[in-house]
């Protein structure tokens, strides 16, 4: 009996022994050798992307698989994508990670921030796009020279939930829960990287198309903006008009003013488009180009009780109201519907 | 002879011990202070705003715009309204006016909004704090407000 305790008490040391080792020198350098994509989608189909990704061991240890996907907020990936992984260690279901999860060298924060905080929107130009984080369902081990290549299949449904056409630049990350976002420069194994995690932007926009929705331009600079890029009559909106993008009519101005016409909830239609202090588009700079105005659209157009500004078009104008800059710099207005998805 | 006298002596000792005993022991009353109630009464002016955490006061004008609330008859007018919890004048409540968590407002003909209520004091007077979303629910705004009069 005492005996049998001895070689117990001593398997334990030396597991934890093992454990702790493992924990330290837990390393696979990884890569994302190539993502297949398609380039355009319509919305509300189902999409098939694989992402492709090597791993490199330079010690043995175990950690879950991590992989993160930035994609619109108002695509619900979270419960519209089902991801499974293969792998010559076996294969499995990708599942959410717990919004609670710190991720490991993050300064504690949970792992959707810490990719937001290291890689931003992947080059997404307005800010209403989201990081989803999975781990691997069970823990992968593997041992010093491990050279493991496997595949991350993401079955989209119901691919553009907010009913928004888009252009979006889709970004893949692959981690492991032990290391975080690090990297080191033993680079001596012939892996394919120091990185200890690899991220992927695709730099082709992703075209999404059909829907109710207006375009949603992630990719290309737009001349108008508008933050927050959902919201209704009565959020508090700025309007963004960014003279850089292109050369206009309106260049050098001290300050463009806002000619929309807005429909209500009951069909009819208010016009505001005189060039006075409610209307003006101040400069952030005096040299900057970009022009800002922040309205309540409910007050701006007079809404009554019971009645809600549905939509309005728009056109960016000088203090004269003679020069007009519509959508992609045309004579055809901006548009702007008031919604939350 | 020696022993009789230490039983004095102990008995001596036992009675300085209970004297000192029953003199020390003095309950205090302590008179309970009462929790001022919170009153909220006066017009109250927004000082700080965000929307998802991005500063509104340099780009939009709040300095028309106040809440006067009466804590007599209950009521609240809004001067000059922005986007806010109530779009129109009612009634206002606390949840309890020692302790309160949540401040409810029913604007007239409407439905009651209950809201988290924080009351700090910063330089020596009150503020309101005040977290809601007006249009979209994914679109926050944080308004705080101190008294103007």
């Amino acid at each position: 009996m005492k005996v049998r305790l001895h070689i117990k008490g001593k398997n334990l040391w030396r597991l934890c022994t093992l454990i702790v080792l493992c924990i330290v020198l837990s390393c696979c350098y990884t890569i994302i050798t190539g993502v297949d994509q398609p380039a355009t989608a319509v919305v509300g189909s189902t999409v098939n992307i694989t992402v492709h990704v090597n791993n490199s061991c330079n010690s043995g240890g175990t950690a879950h698989f991590v992989f993160g996907f930035l994609t619109p907020t108002g695509w619900n990936t979270a419960q519209n994508a089902k991801i499974t992984y293969t792998s010559t260690k076996g294969n499995g279901n990708m599942v959410l990670i717990p919004s609670t999860t710190i991720a490991p060298n993050s300064n504690g924060v949970n792992w959707p921030l810490y990719m937001k905080n290291t890689f931003g929107n992947a080059g997404n130009l307005i800010n209403d796009v989201q990081w989803t984080a999975y781990e691997s369902d069970v823990p992968i081990t593997y041992a010093n020279g491990d050279k493991i290549s496997g595949t991350v299949n993401i079955t989209f449904n119901n691919i553009g939930a907010d009913g928004n056409p888009t252009e979006v630049k889709l970004a893949y990350f692959v981690a492991n829960d032990q290391n975080g976002f690090t990297s080191d420069g033993n680079d001596g194994d012939s892996s394919p990287t120091t990185e200890y995690y690899n991220e992927f932007i695709n730099t082709t926009c992703f075209t999404l198309t059909g829907g109710t929705g207006d375009l949603v331009d992630f990719c290309n600079p737009q001349l108008t903006t508008i933050d927050p890029p959902k919201s209704l009559d009565n959020d508090i909106v700025t309007l963004t008009y960014n003279n850089n993008v292109t050369k206009t009519a309106l260049a050098g101005a001290p300050a463009v003013y806002l000619c929309a016409t807005a429909t209500m909830s009951d069909g009819t239609t208010v016009t505001v488009c005189g060039q006075s202090a409610n209307t003006m588009l101040t400069q952030t700079t005096s040299t900057s180009g970009i022009y800002q105005l922040t309205f309540w659209p409910r007050k701006l157009f007079g809404a009554v009780a019971g009645q809600t500004v549905v939509s309005m078009t728009y056109f960016i104008t000088d203090i004269t109201g003679a020069k007009q800059v519509g959508y992609g710099n045309s004579s055809s207005p901006f548009t702007y519907k008031f919604k939350c998805t | 002879m020696n022993n009789h006298f230490i039983f004095k002596k102990q008995a001596y000792l036992f009675i300085a011990a209970m004297a000192f005993l029953f003199t020390s022991c003095k309950i205090e009353k302590v008179a309970p202070v009462a929790e001022s109630a919170k009153d909220l009464t006066g017009t109250w002016k927004v000082i700080q705003a965000t929307r998802n955490g991005t500063n509104l006061i340099p780009i939009y004008d709040f300095s028309q715009f106040s809440i006067k609330f009466d804590a007599a008859t209950g009521s609240y007018n809004l001067i000059n309204p922005v986007p806010f919890l109530v779009s129109a004048d009612g009634k206002f409540s606390l949840d309890d006016p020692q302790y309160p968590f949540k401040l409810t407002f029913t604007a007239t003909g409407g439905q009651p909004v209950a809201t988290a209520f924080n009351y700090p004091i910063n330089n020596g007077s009150r503020q309101i704090i005040l977290t809601f979303s007006p249009g979209c629910a994914q679109n926050t705004y944080v308004f705080t407000f101190s008294k103007s009069n």
